[in-house]
């Protein structure tokens, strides 16, 4: 009998899934209960998340932005929830400066930190080792992106001046970026990562003094 | 655009119906949401955006599970339909004005993948003619050799004759496309 080949099972068993999950028994579909129709505090920035997603309008940032600061208020009582609006208000300063060039990493981390604080708020009684797990996982993403980032830029003037300029600054001169030296290129990278630290300390902190209701 | 982690064995994939205004892309996305709500646990989302010009879309993301050693995560779209088109239209329009409708989407959508260096002859996608259910009515259709013969005689794909009203061949369209884009993703990272 000949052997199957990894394409058959992959196939094979995503069918099978895809027929347990989409098989028409059951009751009829107008039977089914309504989702709840209960009012979501998320549900605004929940459609920010899904625009930018979709497409990075000046709209959708403001509009994402605007939704942070109101659930901030909401949640105040929440550290955790707290600490991932932080991480998301920060993602969307990074996206609203720049835009489709902001890391690709970004737009996941977004959506990954959003789906947590859904989780999150959706589930009052979670136990606090719990969210400060998927805080704790959030966060390290987050450092993690900051890092990508800063390397990015750091690769990016490291290479040739007028490259990097073009690339970075695009109103610079080639005269302009010829003055750039190392160690002002060192400064900068040392004063972006005091930057990062001192965020993630704060971050640390609120993590620290624990998640409440 | 798929997302593969292969450290995390991760598969996200994005799918878009695609087609012209009042085709019945949310009617689908709908009848997945509430026909299917207790296994798929989601919650579909319609989004409203302002930009130069004003548009709807909505968006049906949930897990398939464990397939094979992967996680795969689908988004279900629509892409964003222009609300210039009033209910009456579809019928006043009748057949000629949704055969035009359907020749320039699948035009549009040609023209959209080529600015993304995509085409229709590598990209998995099926067909879907939906509102079937109208014939019930006593509506005129055009005939599925007609509608094949229009989109379908240079790209052999997949086609379902469908009512997303009722259901009909909703999920089996969708069962489809997953399986064509999960297959056209692991081709690519083999």
């Amino acid at each position: 009998m000949p052997k199957s080949t990894p394409s058959d099972t992959l196939t094979s068993e995503l069918e099978n899934r895809l027929d347990e999950l989409f098989q028409e028994d059951g009751p009829p579909a107008e039977a089914l209960t309504p989702r709840s129709a209960n009012h979501k505090p998320l549900a605004e920035l929940k459609k920010a998340v899904l625009s930018i997603d979709w497409e990075i309008t000046s709209e959708a940032v403001e509009s994402f932005l605007a939704q942070i600061r109101l659930l901030k208020e909401v949640y105040q009582t929440d550290k955790a929830a707290v600490v991932l609006l932080q991480i998301l208000g920060s993602l969307g300063q990074y996206i609203k400066s720049n835009r489709s060039k902001a890391h690709s990493s970004t737009f996941s981390l977004l959506n990954s930190v959003f789906a947590r604080l859904e989780e999150i708020t959706n589930h009052p009684g979670m136990p606090e080792l719990t969210k400060r797990k998927l805080l704790q996982a959030q966060i390290t993403a987050y450092q993690q992106l900051r890092e990508k980032v800063s390397q990015r830029r750091a690769a990016g003037a490291g290479r040739p001046p007028a490259a990097a300029a073009a690339a970075s600054a695009p109103h610079s001169h080639r005269s302009t970026a010829a003055v750039v030296t190392a160690p002002m290129l060192a400064q900068a990278i040392a004063e972006l990562k005091d930057y990062i630290h001192s965020e993630m300390e704060a971050l640390r902190r609120l993590v620290k003094s624990g998640p409440s209701q | 655009m798929a997302f593969v982690n292969l450290k995390n064995k991760l598969i996200q994939v994005k799918i878009v119906y695609y087609g012209p205004g009042r085709g019945g892309k949310t009617t689908n996305l709908e009848y997945i949401n509430r026909r299917f709500a207790n296994r798929i646990q989601s919650e579909m989302v319609t989004v409203k955006t302002h930009g130069d010009r004003t548009l709807f879309f909505d968006f049906l993301p949930f897990d398939i599970g464990l397939v094979n050693g992967f996680q795969i995560k689908i988004q279900l779209y629509t892409v964003p339909g222009q609300v210039k088109y009033d209910a009456t239209r579809r019928l006043v329009d009748g057949m000629t004005m949704r055969r035009e409708n359907n020749i320039e989407s699948l035009r549009n959508l040609q023209e959209n993948l080529a600015s993304y260096k995509k085409n229709l002859r590598t990209l998995p996608w099926v067909l879907q003619y939906n509102k079937m259910d109208l014939k019930q009515q006593g509506i005129a259709m055009m005939p599925i050799e007609t509608l094949e013969q229009d989109l379908n005689q240079e790209f052999h794909r997949p086609f379902f004759p469908a009512s997303a009203l009722e259901g009909i061949n909703v999920a089996a369209t969708l069962k489809k496309i997953i399986s064509l884009t999960v297959e056209s993703i692991r081709k690519e990272f083999r």
